[in-house]
């Protein structure tokens, strides 16, 4: 098997760049495809009448309205033939129509994606950016300053995102009234969302980052860098910090990730819109469209995210630049 | 009856307009009369009421009102949708042929007046003529009878309005504006029904074009409400603009002619801390469900003000299957009925704000039997005697009773997706209390699936329920032994009683009022006496709005009402 480093190395070689697309490409529809039909034979090994689901516990439809509703969404027909009929369509890029919303999954996806992503997205460089900020400044520092570091970090990713979320909300809407208390209109109504969802991943960054630049800092070429006279900041930020950057990245990827699904309790406390609150609503009445929808973009976006993050290996670490006949 | 009760500290801060609410019989004069006094009680007292607002003693139309919502609908479609919140917010854009006051009386609204055949199966009636929907079509015979073939047809899917029209089999246009609609079978209920917001009327032109986006809101909601349905953004608003061309109010409106406010924005705000927040940050106008532990403090800010209406059907209870061990035994039914301390456990869940319930329709109900009031306290030794009768002597080591050597376990299922209103912990609450008696009360955490499939084949002992609505017919939907949860009924208990069939097969097929309340007032009586339900508490549909929002009234379901609302402020 190969290292990592050489996975990389190989898909940025100059042969390497056409093949590693092709690979990517497969790899992600199969990734796809095979999301897909996980969560369709998931959601078919839920227990209980798929009709009755959808309607709910308090429900006064008549057994004619239920044998209509099963009929029109294709309930009555065999499981493999509503699997072909659905990646049928899929190939159309046909992702068929909410059960419960009585609309195409393709808009309500749509409209929900952005405000996931801006979150997502600005959640994502707060937590970069606390994080770098706070390992950079302590690590391998005095042990007081690092222990302080070190236990913000530990709360910071233990606190519960719902409660942080209402406690900034008590002070910086309730009371200061700076931010708007909800909604996902303007740039201000982002700022409190995405710093509640950035902390508890700039917690776990920040660790992972300091460790790395401790590492780093020990290593033979820092006494190099510092026998050529530069500055400790400049070792830091230059040497250091590159080389334990590599580890950051991924982990950010990762998280990323991870985040795009989670946003549901942010979604709530600030009543915003996004794909969290669609897929609950989704998953709670068994709403087959829509759940293998978001699977499918989810799939997707991890693909993309990780590629993204393969690109962004290659800009920080030189050494997968080099051409495998260089090697 | 109050339709609202202001509960204000101040008192000059109270509408001058809910001072005049609404009251079964009421005329013209006495809204004028009501008037005079409120004018004369704020210039009494006018100045004391905070310094920048300015106060009219009349409503004063323009401005708008932001309203903080805690549901947010799944389909805003009135035929299809059987979510309550759905209709509050349609209620807006859609008028019915008639309207009801809280006595249970009917007055006109698109029906200027009616017949019904003294058998009950069909109902005629007169139309207002000069009503348009937004869309500039006409309102009239044809529209009726396409909006309700379009209810009841199979394509439409309609998940509640299909059952209000029960069993409709056509609507006859007798002239442009009469229409006479049939019934296979005497149907009392359906005045009720034709009163609600689900059988409210769409522009036949968007049931043509857009029947299948109805569901999603926004503009193709073409009704002819005062109100048009402007824009939906799922997640965050809805917004509905006042309608100009309104003249066609409700009998039991308080003003005739077009709304006060320009425009209705609707906020949804899930989290309760949000919603409150927003109120008392002043960011928003009004909420909805204002939790019961914020309702004091809300009272206490002399800037705000709380509504309240208590909601009218099925409080939440908690129904026995009587088909299944050992609760198909009276005794050991009676002995968790008077086992349960509700008293203490209702009012300190929910901080005194809601009411124990006391009969399986809640009191503001038509035909509420007020005499079970009181009629079946707490009495734990009442309890254990039962019990001891029952056979249920034995103890084990945790305490709880045995017969036989098998303990004195109840199933009492749990849908962590659907609990609202902490109803968790008051079920924590009632399983204490009967630990106390010996009997064990487990809450096994299911999905839904399971949940539907077991409830509906009958194998839980304990579900429980509440159900809004503003008619005593609710009692067939729980109690009817042809009311089954399969078929969309709601009898969790299994009851299988004759005599509650007759009753409440009886009580929907007269309009006989003296009738009714001995009917329904013998099922209540019955269904308590026999245990097969633990009424516990009557929800309420608690408003929490800044002061200079005047005129916001509750309809008999007390959903919120805006037709009538304007703002005090400049």
């Amino acid at each position: 098997m190969r290292s990592p480093l050489a996975t990389r190395r190989a898909l940025f070689s100059r042969r390497g760049i056409i093949q590693g697309a092709a690979e990517r490409l497969l790899a992600g529809t199969a990734v796809m495809l095979g999301a897909a039909t996980l969560a369709f034979a998931a959601l078919q090994l839920v227990p209980g009448d798929t009709v009755a689901v959808l309607l709910g516990p308090t429900t006064t439809a008549s057994p004619e309205i239920r044998q209509q509703i099963r009929t029109e969404f294709g309930f009555d027909q065999p499981v493999p033939v509503r699997y072909a009929r659905y990646v049928g369509n899929l190939l159309h890029g046909d992702l068929g129509s909410s059960y419960q919303l009585q609309q195409p999954v393709s808009k309500l996806i749509n409209d929900q994606i952005w405000p996931t992503v801006q979150l997502t997205v600005a959640a994502v460089a707060v937590a970069v950016v606390i994080a770098v900020v706070s390992a950079v400044v302590t690590a391998g520092r005095r042990p007081a300053l690092r222990a302080t570091a070190t236990a913000w970090e530990l709360v910071a990713l233990s606190t519960p995102p719902h409660w942080l979320g209402i406690m900034l909300l008590t002070v910086f809407s309730f009371q200061l009234r700076i931010f708007p208390v909800a909604g996902a209109q303007s740039l201000s109504s982002l700022v409190l969302p995405a710093v509640t969802l950035a902390l508890s991943v700039a917690g776990v960054l920040g660790q992972v980052l300091r460790e790395g630049l401790e590492a780093a800092l020990e290593q033979p070429f820092v006494v190099t860098a510092r026998s050529r006279g530069l500055s400790q900041s400049a070792v830091r930020l230059r040497h250091a910090f590159r080389h334990a950057a590599t580890p950051l990245l991924t982990l950010a990827g990762w998280l990323t990730g991870t985040l795009l699904g989670g946003t549901v309790v942010i979604e709530t406390v600030f009543s915003r819109p996004g794909i969290g609150s669609l897929t609950m609503q989704a998953v709670t009445s068994r709403d087959l469209p829509v759940v293998l929808g978001v699977v499918l973009l989810s799939a997707f976006a991890v693909v993309l995210i990780f590629t993204v993050v393969d690109l962004l290996h290659l800009v920080i670490d030189p050494r997968l630049r080099t051409t495998e006949a260089a090697l | 009856m109050r339709f609202t009760r202001p509960v204000h500290r101040s008192a000059c801060l109270k509408s001058p307009l809910r001072l005049a609410d609404r009251k079964p019989g009421r005329t013209h004069a006495r809204i004028a009369g009501a008037a005079v006094t409120a004018t004369l009680f704020l210039a009494a007292c006018g100045s004391n009421a905070g310094s920048t607002a300015t106060y009219a003693d009349k409503p004063v139309p323009g401005g708008s009102l932001t309203y903080g919502i805690d549901t947010e609908p799944t389909c805003f479609d009135i035929h299809v949708s059987q979510q309550d919140i759905t209709a509050a917010i349609q209620r807006n854009v859609f008028d019915s042929l008639v309207t009801e006051d809280d006595a249970g009386t009917f007055h006109p609204w698109l029906a200027t007046s009616w017949d019904i055949a003294p058998d009950l199966t069909s109902f005629t009636f007169r139309l207002r003529q000069g009503v348009t929907f937004t869309d500039g079509t006409d309102f009239n015979a044809d529209a009726v009878r396409i909006n309700f073939d379009h209810i009841v047809a199979k394509t439409t899917k309609s998940q509640y309005a299909a059952s209000l029209l029960g069993p409709y089999t056509g609507t006859d246009v007798i002239d442009p504006y009469t229409v006479k609609v049939n019934f296979s079978k005497p149907f009392a209920p359906f005045l009720q029904a034709a009163s609600t917001a689900y059988l409210g009327f769409y522009s036949p032109k968007t049931l043509t074009a857009n029947a299948d986006k109805l569901c999603g809101g926004g503009p193709v909601a073409v009704g002819t409400g005062p109100f048009t349905f402007t824009s939906y953004t799922k997640g965050q608003r809805i917004v509905l603009t006042k309608n100009p061309a309104y003249a066609w109010a409700p009998a039991t409106g308080k003003h005739t002619g077009p709304a006060y406010i320009d425009t209705l924005t609707i906020r949804i705000l899930k989290e309760n801390a949000a919603r409150v927040g927003s109120l008392t940050s002043g960011q928003i106008d009004v909420i909805s469900a204002v939790p019961p532990a914020n309702v004091k403090a809300i009272q206490a800010d002399q800037n705000l003000q709380v509504l309240r209406k208590d909601i009218a059907g099925a409080p939440y209870s908690l129904y026995l299957n009587t088909s299944l061990a050992p609760l198909n035994d009276e005794r050991v039914r009676t002995a968790i009925q008077r086992g349960v301390n509700l008293d203490q456990d209702v009012s300190t869940v929910y901080f005194g704000q809601y009411k124990r319930a006391w009969s399986p329709i809640s009191a503001t109900t038509p035909s509420y039997d007020a005499t079970l009031e009181k009629s079946w306290p707490y009495e734990p030794a009442t309890s254990n005697q039962l019990l001891d009768q029952a056979g249920w002597t034995g103890r084990d080591a945790a305490g709880y009773r045995t017969r036989n050597g098998i303990r004195l376990t109840i199933e009492w299922p749990t849908v962590p997706a659907f609990v609202r209103e902490q109803r968790d912990i008051l079920g924590q609450a009632i399983q204490d209390d009967l630990k106390k008696i010996g009997v064990e009360i487990t809450r096994p955490a299911v999905d839904i699936g399971t949940y539907v499939t077991k409830a509906y084949g009958g194998q839980f002992q304990v579900l429980d329920f509440s159900w809004g609505r503003f008619e005593p017919d609710v009692l067939r939907l729980f109690f009817n032994s042809g009311s089954t949860l399969a078929t969309g009924g709601q009898n969790a208990s299994l009851l299988s009683d004759p005599e509650v069939d007759n009753w409440t097969d009886t009580g929907a097929a007269t309009l006989d009022q003296a009738t009714r309340n001995d009917v329904y007032a013998k099922t209540q009586k019955a269904v308590i006496n026999k245990a097969v339900v633990i009424p516990v508490y009557t929800s309420s549909s608690i408003i929490g709005a800044a002061g200079y929002v005047k005129g916001i009234a509750f309809d008999a379901n007390s959903w919120p009402l805006f037709y009538d609302a304007w703002r005090n402020k400049k």
